[in-house]
């Protein structure tokens, strides 16, 4: 019996990947639940979610690595069993990813090209990694091209721009001080396309499969704060979400890393934790699917989701502390002080007129 | 961030369950479905089983069995439902509280009833083959 | 980088660094000074002008009963607001910690509650101080633009430090940020102005101490 089946023409949809899987709407729509749970959107947008998702087309995806150490590859990409997430991650992507694709040297470089010529206008652009701009930007190469044109190339014709992770959002690592490369964020470089940063140090997946999946079902970017930021994910602070917040409010502090206080799993604001001032979700939803995240294991968060966290002092010289300027610093202070003090006493002394019954 | 406070665990309860009410009216009266999404507010443990509590069981329990294995049902209050989905390694990446006659998730779609059939029909032809190629 | 980072970093360092070259001109020039030579014989040997010097710091605490009435107010308000100040300094978690990271000095903290309540008391009494000093005909004739900078430059930490442990307006960054400014801009003018008397107040309280000591003098 011939169906009169309108699904026939749409096996290139993420439903039909999704359901030649064995994964059915229900599914799907499960999924859209937990994700506008997770973006913070009402309940009742799920069945538009998941049946926009269902329609989805393929979109095509070009990933750039840059100057990177590919944990946010790793941290995204590689988890260890495949959920709808990966699943749509899968359809959604990845034309061109260095790591993950089988095609090497000039196979890859034709496959890059054969992407943005056939998706001009529509690609989403992903980067990991710092670009750096110094000499031209000859410290980060790609098969004898400088990450700096392959940007300025690529964007071009970009629909957004995705900068995962916080070295392709604010420059990261390679930026800390003093720069050799000119390590800089892609927002510094690129200003007429619309750019969503996802920092984090590596970043937190949930977020990128949200933002993914809020992409995939309106066709838009999600609110952005003004670093750029999905609202959603990075609207609150660690210290807002975090559940050792009883012990800051009651002043509960660990003094040291093995002091009875870590052990009873008090405030960690005393060592070090930048959590009032670091925005990002990895409080509530954690890494390796809620598993934990610094505080949890007794590290104070060292804000890595924030520009510039590398050269913001000490992991472990807390908020209310700063930089010391040293002892060298202070007696050369000190010095120049007494000098001074010294001169104008001097300048004083000959100034007023002796009396001539005092002696000298 | 809201400060929740300044709330203790009872008032919040009371106030969850005054919103409930007022959802389940607009289902009566309009027809109008809602949700709350209890993971979206800052509940303690306590609270929410307290919830729960108050809300009690109804006739109907189902299982979903779908990337995880969620539990759907029906509260004491015919209408109201509290649903709560978890992904494959245990973790809930949604609770909710929903007015409505009967949850979207468990009606059957009918792009999955179209595939659904297909496969039937698909497997009647290889059971009428076999059976005749053993004929 | 980020205005706390700035706050934390190069400007703490600088202002560190002024407060201590401004307080070493300060103390030595004053120390340097020719001073005038008293020819009368001591009444009291050095060890007994010493302590003379240090019964002066304490009693010149408590005012004397004659001028009470006149004195009373700016006596309390004053009182008030310095021990309200020493008590959200020494005994202010953020504060005790500070002191630990540049001395490795530590003590326990007072509850956040209770210098929140300070807090609010010290405030109270510096606007009481200003409308008194704007008021008052003679502190207002003898008023210099040191007296009122000095104020201001004492209040913003107090009223940035009380906005922060309240995390209610701004963001957590923005409020510590200005509050560690506020700080760092108080420790610039410290020197060079009358809060200098932080320290000056007992060394000249010490010496007129040890003068009356030496001269045979009540102390």
């Amino acid at each position: 019996m011939q169906n009169a089946d309108d699904n026939e023409n749409d096996d290139n949809t993420l439903g039909a990947m999704l359901a030649a899987r064995g994964i059915g709407r229900r599914s799907l729509l499960k999924f859209a639940i937990a994700m506008a749970s997770s973006l913070a959107l009402p309940p009742g947008v799920a069945p538009l979610m998941a049946a926009n998702l269902a329609k989805a087309k393929r979109r095509s995806v070009i990933w750039l690595s840059f100057q990177e150490c590919t944990g946010c590859t790793e941290t995204l990409l590689r988890s260890s069993s495949p959920t709808i997430e990966q699943l749509i991650f899968d359809f959604i992507s990845l034309d061109y990813q260095e790591t993950l694709m089988a095609a090497a040297g000039a196979a890859a470089e034709k496959t890059l090209r054969d992407a943005i010529a056939a998706n001009k206008g529509e690609y989403l652009l992903a980067i990991d990694g710092s670009i750096p701009t110094k000499d031209s930007g000859v410290y980060s190469l790609t098969g004898g091209r400088s990450n700096l044109d392959m940007l300025k190339e690529i964007a071009a014709d970009a629909k957004a721009i995705l900068a995962i992770g916080t070295c392709a959002a604010y420059g990261g690592i390679p930026k800390a001080f003093p720069n050799p490369t000119g390590a800089v964020g892609v927002e510094d470089l690129v200003s007429n396309k619309p750019i969503i940063n996802i920092p984090g140090c590596p970043p937190v997946p949930e977020v990128l499969s949200g933002v993914l999946a809020y992409f995939i079902s309106f066709g838009k970017l999600p609110d952005l704060d003004e670093r750029k930021r999905p609202l959603a994910y990075f609207g609150a602070t660690i210290h807002d979400q975090c559940y050792r917040r009883a012990f800051y409010d009651q002043g509960k502090f660990a003094h040291s890393f093995d002091d009875e206080g870590a052990r009873q799993g008090w405030c960690l604001f005393e060592l070090g934790c930048k959590g009032p001032t670091t925005h990002n979700a990895c409080a509530s939803l954690k890494w390796n699917n809620g598993t934990s995240f610094p505080i949890q294991s007794g590290h104070g968060c060292i804000g890595c989701s924030e520009p510039d966290f590398w050269d913001a002092g000490s992991f472990y010289t807390s908020l209310a502390g700063g930089s010391a300027t040293g002892w060298r610093n202070a007696g050369v202070a000190a010095a120049v002080g007494i000098a001074a003090g010294a001169a104008a006493a001097l300048a004083a002394r000959n100034k007023s007129r002796p009396d001539p019954e005092d002696k000298p | 961030m809201t400060n929740f406070n300044f709330l203790d665990d009872d008032q919040l309860v009371d106030a969850l369950l005054v919103e409930v009410a007022g959802l389940l009216s607009r289902l009566i009266e309009d027809g109008e479905e809602g949700a709350i999404d209890l993971l979206g507010l800052p509940l303690s443990p306590f609270c929410v089983a307290e919830l729960e509590r108050r809300l009690g069981r109804g006739e109907i329990s189902v299982e979903l069995d779908a990337i995880g294995l969620s539990k759907i049902r029906e509260t004491g209050f015919p209408g109201v439902w509290w649903t709560q989905h978890v992904d494959e390694s245990g973790r809930v990446i949604a609770r909710l509280i929903e007015t409505t006659a009967i949850p979207k998730i468990l009606r059957a779609d009918v792009d999955d009833m179209k595939r659904g059939r297909k496969l039937l029909l698909a497997s009647i032809d290889v059971a009428v083959k076999t059976s005749r190629s053993a004929a | 980088m980020t205005l706390l980072d700035f706050a934390r970093g190069p400007a703490f360092q600088a202002s560190v660094l002024i407060l201590i070259a401004g307080s070493a001109w300060r103390v030595v020039a004053m120390v340097l000074l020719r001073r005038k030579p008293q020819f009368a014989a001591p009444r009291h040997g050095l060890p007994a002008r010493v302590g003379g010097g240090a019964a002066t710091i304490l009693s010149r605490f408590a005012p004397r009963r004659a001028f009470w009435p006149r004195i009373a107010v700016s006596v309390v308000l004053s009182a008030t607001f310095h021990i309200g100040l020493a008590i959200i300094i020494f005994g202010g978690a953020p504060h005790i910690l500070l002191i630990r990271q540049l001395t490795g000095l530590t003590w326990p903290s007072l509850p956040k509650g209770v210098i929140v309540i300070v807090s609010g008391v010290t405030l109270a009494s510096m606007i009481a101080l200003l409308i008194r000093r704007l008021n008052h005909p003679v502190l207002r004739l003898l008023s210099t633009a040191d007296d009122y900078l000095s104020w201001l430059l004492v209040f913003l930490p107090v009223l940035t430090g009380i906005l922060l442990s309240g995390e209610t307006i701004g963001g957590y960054a923005t409020l510590l940020a200005l509050h560690i400014l506020s700080v760092e801009l108080m420790m610039i003018w410290l020197p060079f102005g009358k809060l200098m008397h932080a320290g000056l107040v007992f060394a000249g309280r010490g010496l007129m101490g040890m003068n009356f000591s030496r001269k045979g003098a009540a102390t």
